[in-house]
């Protein structure tokens, strides 16, 4: 495991033996170091003793569920980047996501390449030690702000009529600044499920941002469109 | 105070005994039994003129009629649940049924693709060319699909019955339109007709408010199935109407319609008719649908019929915002 010591480390825990017997040796072979172990307890103690670069946690797990560690290390004010292994709920439970902040989710069954691209982009997003977007109760972009606690948005310091829907497609963008997110990957993150035709339900939403924002596909100051690929939040972001 | 509190408390305990219960609730008859024997046999019988009636037997009669009524009040809810004990105990019944049949069928439904998944990996593992292999874990892949199709949608239906639905008025004739277009779209579809008709005159559809995204994924199951079950040379049509209270979306085909002793059954999860054996899918469409109109209290209908002019029809009837 030391013998790239200059790859960045990972934590992989995951209760299920398929999982972790199957996705150490693939991340292992994209370039990480992968500390894999089994249950929440053990994962507190190695991300203290191990400092790893990101932590990769599934939520129903035996002693300490993935959700009380991320709490836990949270409220030690450790800021690990962190990927939990779930569906993020409806908007209620959004909330309380948040609390527990992690920088992002993936649910199972999910394609590897899917966990890689996730790890990267995360990674490049957040600075070791520091808060990310993703656990900010305020977020800003040129004269938008989101309060993501009372789930408002405002534009111009004049509030914006969203759509549940339409806000929490925001959030997502907001919290994923400057990354292609595909039609599928909104769907799921905001949805949770996905259909064939989905996807236009996620151009809709776009589409009510968009006229909120008064910003023009031609020349986008928030949410560009990504030709074939999907969108992209272009405006800088920060949290508070 | 204190001493009021504790005799009522006592007089509460009293009263809740079966045996105080049914001595209050015999009383007045006994009483009754009692007046009208003393009227008519000890003394001589009291007629009352107006009535025609005598005395005793009045007095028998407000006896019976106050036993019968505090019988009601002290007994109702315990009779009530005597007579409902053998609707329970079917009902549990049915349920334990139905949830073991669901098990079995949920096994079939996995069976299946596991099946396929493992002789995909063996394959895999001792096909000698590439070109073998490549096939070998393209099935892989469209196994997996299929598991994780079933499982997206297992979780859905789960998911309907958890969460709050979003109800903002939902303008049916774009959505239908959207939904249309987008199905025109997908591969299976092309050189398919399918035929959108909405009705414009004199005014445009009142609203309904729902979920838009819940009942895109409704219409789209029905339009998808339609597709799916028929040929090439079949026609799909759906049609919208509107009477002011409710508004109707039929999605009719003109494939080989559905055996009449599956129809009952379509709704049901994971049940697969003669006609899907063959045809992908989760087996959680139609039941994912239904659940969901009904969630916006509105109905799901089907008719269908095997011989010419054969077809089915499925109807939508969503109750209109007010």
């Amino acid at each position: 495991m030391d013998t790239f010591p200059d790859r960045p480390l990972l934590l992989l825990v995951d209760d299920d033996p398929s999982i972790a017997a199957t996705v150490a040796p693939f991340l292992e072979r994209a370039g990480f170091r992968v500390l894999t172990v089994s249950d929440g307890a053990t994962a507190l103690e190695k991300a203290h003793s191990h400092r790893p670069a990101l932590i990769i946690l599934d939520v129903l797990m035996p002693r300490l569920d993935g959700r009380e560690v991320l709490r836990r290390l949270r409220r030690e004010n450790v800021w690990i980047p962190a990927i939990l292994l779930t569906q993020v709920g409806e908007a209620s439970e959004r909330a309380l996501a948040l609390e527990e902040g992690a920088d992002d989710y993936l649910n199972k069954p999910f394609d590897p390449y899917e966990l890689l691209a996730r790890i990267r982009a995360v990674l490049r997003r957040t600075r070791p030690g520091e808060r990310s977007l993703s656990t900010s109760w305020m977020l800003s972009a040129l004269d938008l702000r989101l309060d993501r606690r009372a789930r408002r948005a405002f534009f111009k310091e004049q509030p914006l009529d969203l759509t549940p829907k339409a806000f929490a497609v925001l959030e997502y963008l907001m919290t994923h600044p400057d990354e292609c997110l595909s039609r599928e990957r909104l769907l799921e993150a905001v949805w949770g499920w996905d259909y064939p035709v989905g996807t236009r339900t996620v151009d809709t939403r776009i589409a009510e941002l968009r006229r909120v924002l008064e910003d023009d596909p031609e020349q986008p100051r928030y949410i560009e469109t990504v030709a074939g690929e999907g969108y992209r939040f272009v405006a800088p972001v920060t949290g508070q | 105070m204190r001493r009021l509190a504790s005799l009522l408390e006592w007089l509460n305990r009293w009263f809740s005994t079966l045996w105080v219960r049914l001595g209050i609730v015999l009383l007045p008859v006994a009483l009754g039994g009692m007046v009208a024997f003393y009227v008519q046999i000890v003394i001589r019988p009291l007629p009352i003129l107006a009535f025609r009636i005598d005395i005793g037997t009045a007095v028998l009669l407000a006896g019976l009629f106050l036993t019968l009524l505090l019988g009601a009040y002290f007994f109702g809810d315990e009779s009530r649940s005597w007579f409902a004990r053998d609707e329970i105990v079917a009902m549990r019944h049915e349920l334990e049924e139905s949830r073991r049949q669901f098990i079995r069928r949920l096994d079939h439904e996995l069976k299946n693709p596991l099946t396929g998944l493992q002789a995909a990996l063996v394959n895999m593992a001792e096909a000698p060319d590439e070109a073998d292999r490549a096939r070998a874990a393209e099935n892989a892949r469209q196994a997996l699909e299929r598991l994780r199709r079933l499982l997206a949608d297992l979780r859905k239906l789960a998911e309907l019955d958890e969460q709050s639905l979003e109800r903002l008025p939902v303008d049916i004739p774009a959505l239908l339109e959207e939904v249309t277009d987008a199905v025109r779209s997908l591969p299976s579809a092309q050189g398919r007709a399918i035929h959108l008709l909405i009705s414009r005159v004199p005014w445009p559809f009142p609203p309904v408010r729902g979920d838009r995204d819940l009942l895109s994924l409704a219409f789209y199951n029905l339009i998808e199935n339609a597709l799916k079950f028929t040929t090439s040379q079949d026609t799909v049509e759906i049609r919208a109407l509107e009477d002011g209270k409710v508004i109707l979306v039929e999605v009719a085909d003109s494939g080989p319609g559905i055996p009449p002793t599956d129809l009952p059954k379509i709704f049901e999860e994971l049940y697969r008719g003669v006609n899907a054996r063959r045809v992908e899918g989760s087996g959680l469409g139609l039941a994912l649908t239904r659940r969901i109109v009904r969630l916006h209290g509105g109905t799901l209908e089907v008719r269908s019929r095997q011989d010419e002019p054969r077809g089915t029809v499925f109807t939508v009837r969503l109750p209109v915002a007010r």
